[in-house]
């Protein structure tokens, strides 16, 4: 290939990292919340309110960093109310995340509307004059945020924590054997709240990164889903944080192909394409019922949400 | 080496009306192994909670060489050097051996470089208690032996001076069981102080010095255990006079089967039972002897339908009772008193009264239900089959293991079957318990049930049963009489599936 054929993949790069970073986050917060045994499907209410306020304090202030600060403290704020109806009050996890979700999307739908329509800078490129002569890294880097880079470290730390540090085996331990880490002295409630509040901060990031980084705009239900596109992602990722981005930037990848081809003339409905994670994470399922390991890596505290408890 | 000294004072505890321990002293001494004895319920391993400091007594003193403790969780009781092993494991069975014994290590590094010597280290006592087990494997991938050896390996990480391992040896087979009182002995020389509970007089003959035994929540006896005899022990256990096990059951009064099993064969994944060849007259008890693995489950539940015949017939009262295709209402002429009734017999989060009225509830139209009736059935049947505490609305998941077995029996023995088939119903019960369960077994031998009963306490089967079959390799392999039977000849053919060939 000639350097313009690769001036165009790196664009094309570009694009998908651009539009894949939001779902980055988002789905390293999931896969941490159901690592620690909650599901949130609140996640996607928490990302909505993360884009919606990060937007109102970008434009308001005037700086993206800010901006992306308060979206990840919205997310943590509105998942803070998971955790106590799911920790403290023993809630139904599904009950309460769309409990959650709903209030999201209320909310932002209500303080967002004078937002609608406004400016704001994008965070800044990791480009620059420093890569004159190489015309194919200043395409891929002029066109990416440092957003882009902040999301692999975030769920490379996110991973080696888990892997490699004790609390991380603390919280793997809380979502596998609940029983067996409080008989070990751990407190399951404090490592359950935490891994909430985290996985709420991670979507308000991701949600913020989608409105004042990726789309620059506001809108209402901005998020299309996205947050439960990543319940989905999850289980495709086996609940492993490394495998988090293949599997964000293959469905990036596809969404992006399918564009394209629609844009060539090919009717494909945004509808069908939503369902695409779905269809990979069943087909997930469906392997790893083959392939031996049934469960697919799906911590075994994830079990009791699906049973009474006793 | 100067060995201290624990002492528990005037405990109390008590889970709403029931008292788990009722004013209990003990003393706990360095460099020797103390039995706690005591049937299903006494209040065993509510006092060594306590002691843990995972439950918290109602009142009472706990003090280290006159030190008096306050433990608020089980970090504290372990910083004092406590450990425990429990009944029910605490091990994460998603992990890995060695991050089990990580989590449980407050000396594992915050950083757990692979292959580091921070991280072997908290292997290097398993290593000695169990070369073979692999500290990587999935604790799930493991046998229940193994798992109570991680577990100990755990508390020895802790560098525990106190270890109290509750019922341990319920879990083991013979060949384990010898190496933990190995174990146990080593670290008595050790100078630790080893706790077991148990309900095993074997237990306290091969390594308890001392003996506590417990009884309805009450210290009814605590000394050494030289002082007692086997006949003492028992009757402080079980509280009453009369420790005489069973009389065996009178021979059967005719010689026609009752129930015939033709050539029976089915398969599991993992498992398979051919060629089985069994008649049972009315109130004979035949017992089915072999080491657990070789079919006994798979023969249980063909022979009583619940899994398909590859072969073969199983006749009841000139009815077959084999498997169908079609499912039908069980019309009571087999019953089946299934291993581990907490599992098998029972739903753990329903009451006591919808659980006992999960047979009747078949042979009733939708309409005719009446949780009323539900409930004073169930309540004649708990008075009837003596379950404790007899209250139906209590969950069965929290009942004792005895009073379990003796709910499964009410139900399931209720409607006069013709072909009882019972699979280990003793199996971790007290002495008290397995007598109920015994009783009430040889009740229905003399109205002119069939038993068919799958054990592997040989002891039990020779006292009992009217004939032995043995099972090995899905194989019947050998019928004797009880009167011809002897024990060297059974166990050959448990173990080896054939008599050694003379010479
Ligand atoms: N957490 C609990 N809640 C209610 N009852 C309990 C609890 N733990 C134990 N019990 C009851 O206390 C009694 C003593 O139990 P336990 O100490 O486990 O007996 P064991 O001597 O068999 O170990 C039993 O009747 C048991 O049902
Ligand atoms: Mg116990």
């Amino acid at each position: 290939m000639d350097e313009a054929a690769w001036i165009l993949v790196a664009g094309w790069v570009a694009a998908i990292l651009r539009s894949a970073t939001p779902l980055l986050f988002v789905t390293l917060g999931e896969t941490l919340s159901q690592r620690v045994g909650i599901i949130n499907l609140g996640i996607e209410g928490e990302m909505l309110a993360g884009a919606c306020f990060g937007f109102a304090v970008a434009a308001t202030t005037g700086s993206p960093t800010l901006g992306l600060l308060a979206g990840g403290g919205a997310g943590l704020l509105l998942s803070s109310v998971h955790a106590g109806l799911c920790v403290g009050l023993g809630a139904n996890q599904f009950g309460s995340g769309l409990a959650v979700w709903m209030i999201g999307l209320g909310i932002t739908s209500f303080f967002g509307r004078s937002f609608v329509g406004a400016q704001v800078d994008a965070a800044g490129s990791i480009g620059g004059s420093w890569l004159e002569g190489m015309p194919v890294l200043a395409q891929l880097l002029d066109n990416l945020s440092w957003t882009a880079p902040l999301a692999f470290l975030t769920i490379a730390v996110a991973a080696a924590m888990l892997y490699r540090t004790r609390p991380g085996l603390a919280w793997r331990t809380v979502g596998e054997a609940p029983d067996a880490a409080r008989a070990a002295g751990l407190s399951v409630a404090r490592i359950q709240v935490s891994g909430v509040l985290v996985a709420g901060f991670l979507a308000g990031l991701g949600g913020a990164v989608l409105s004042v980084d990726y789309t620059q705009t506001w809108a209402q239900e901005m998020t299309k889903g996205r947050g439960l596109v990543a319940v989905g992602l999850v289980i495709v990722a086996r609940w492993n944080p490394w495998l988090v981005p293949p599997v964000v930037l293959a469905f990036g990848a596809a969404e992006a192909a399918v564009l394209r081809l629609q844009a060539g003339g090919l009717e494909v409905s945004s509808h069908l394409l939503a369902i695409l994670p779905y269809v990979v994470a069943l087909a997930v399922v469906i392997a790893a019922y083959i392939f031996s390991h049934r469960d697919g890596g799906m911590p075994q505290g994830l079990k009791g949400v699906f049973a009474a408890r006793s | 080496m100067t060995g201290r000294h624990i002492a528990l004072r005037g405990i109390n505890k008590r889970f709403g009306a029931l008292t788990a321990n009722d004013d209990v002293d003990l003393d706990i001494a360095s460099g020797a192994c103390l039995a706690l004895l005591g049937e299903n319920g006494a209040g065993k391993s509510t006092l060594m909670k306590v002691l843990y400091g995972i439950t918290h007594a109602d009142s009472g003193t706990i003090s280290i060489d006159g030190v008096q403790q306050n433990f608020r969780g089980p970090f504290e009781a372990m910083a004092a050097g406590i450990g425990m092993v429990f009944q029910q494991f605490s091990l994460a069975p998603a992990l890995t051996v060695q991050e089990n014994l990580l989590l449980a290590s407050p000396t594992a590094p915050w950083l757990h470089v692979p292959g580091s010597r921070a991280l072997t280290a908290v292997l290097e006592v398993l290593a000695r208690l169990a070369p073979d087990i692999d500290p990587r494997s999935r604790v799930a991938d493991l046998a229940v032996g193994e798992r109570q050896l991680i577990e100990l390996a755990k508390v020895l990480n802790l560098n525990a001076r106190t270890i109290i391992l509750d019922e341990p040896t319920s879990v083991l087979t013979p060949t384990e069981t010898k190496r933990l009182y190995g174990f146990i002995e080593t670290l008595v020389a050790d100078g630790a102080a080893v706790i077991m509970i148990t309900h095993k007089l074997a237990d306290v003959e091969a390594c308890a010095d001392h003996t506590a035994i417990m009884h309805r929540g009450r210290m009814v006896h605590a000394g050494p255990s030289a002082d007692l005899s086997r006949q003492q022990m028992v009757e402080l256990m079980i509280g009453t006079a009369s420790p005489a096990t069973a009389d065996r059951p009178s021979a059967p009064a005719s010689t026609t089967p009752r129930v015939i099993v033709r050539k029976l064969a089915a398969d599991t994944e993992t498992s398979s039972v051919a060629n089985i060849d069994l008649e049972v007259c009315a109130g004979e008890l035949l017992g089915i002897a072999g080491v657990v693995g070789n079919g006994q489950t798979v023969l249980a539940d063909a022979l009583v339908g619940l899994h398909p015949l590859r072969g073969g017939d199983v006749i009841v009262d000139g009815h077959s009772v084999a498997w169908t295709p079609k499912p039908r209402i069980p019309d009571g002429r087999v019953a089946y008193v299934p291993e581990q009734p907490v599992h098998n017999a029972v739903v753990p989060d329903l009451d006591l009264s919808a659980n006992l009225g999960m047979r009747s509830i078949l042979q009733r139209r939708f309409w005719q239900f009446s949780r009323q009736q539900q409930d004073a059935d169930a309540r004649a049947l708990l008075e009837s089959a003596d379950v404790r505490p007899p209250e139906p609305m209590r969950k069965a998941g929290t009942l004792s293991g005895g009073n379990l077995q003796k709910l499964v029996l009410g139900r399931e023995l209720a409607g006069a079957p013709s072909l009882i088939v019972a699979c280990y119903p003793t199996m971790g019960l007290d002495v008290a318990a397995t007598r109920a369960v015994y009783r009430n077994l040889f009740e229905h031998l003399d109205r002119g049930a069939a038993i068919i009963w799958i054990s592997e306490e040989l002891d039990d089967l020779l006292d009992y049963a009217h004939r032995i079959a043995v099972l090995h390799g899905g194989r019947i392999v050998g019928v004797r009489d009880w009167a011809s039977a002897s024990r060297a000849e059974i166990g050959d053919l448990m173990l080896l599936g054939a008599l050694p060939q003379c010479a």
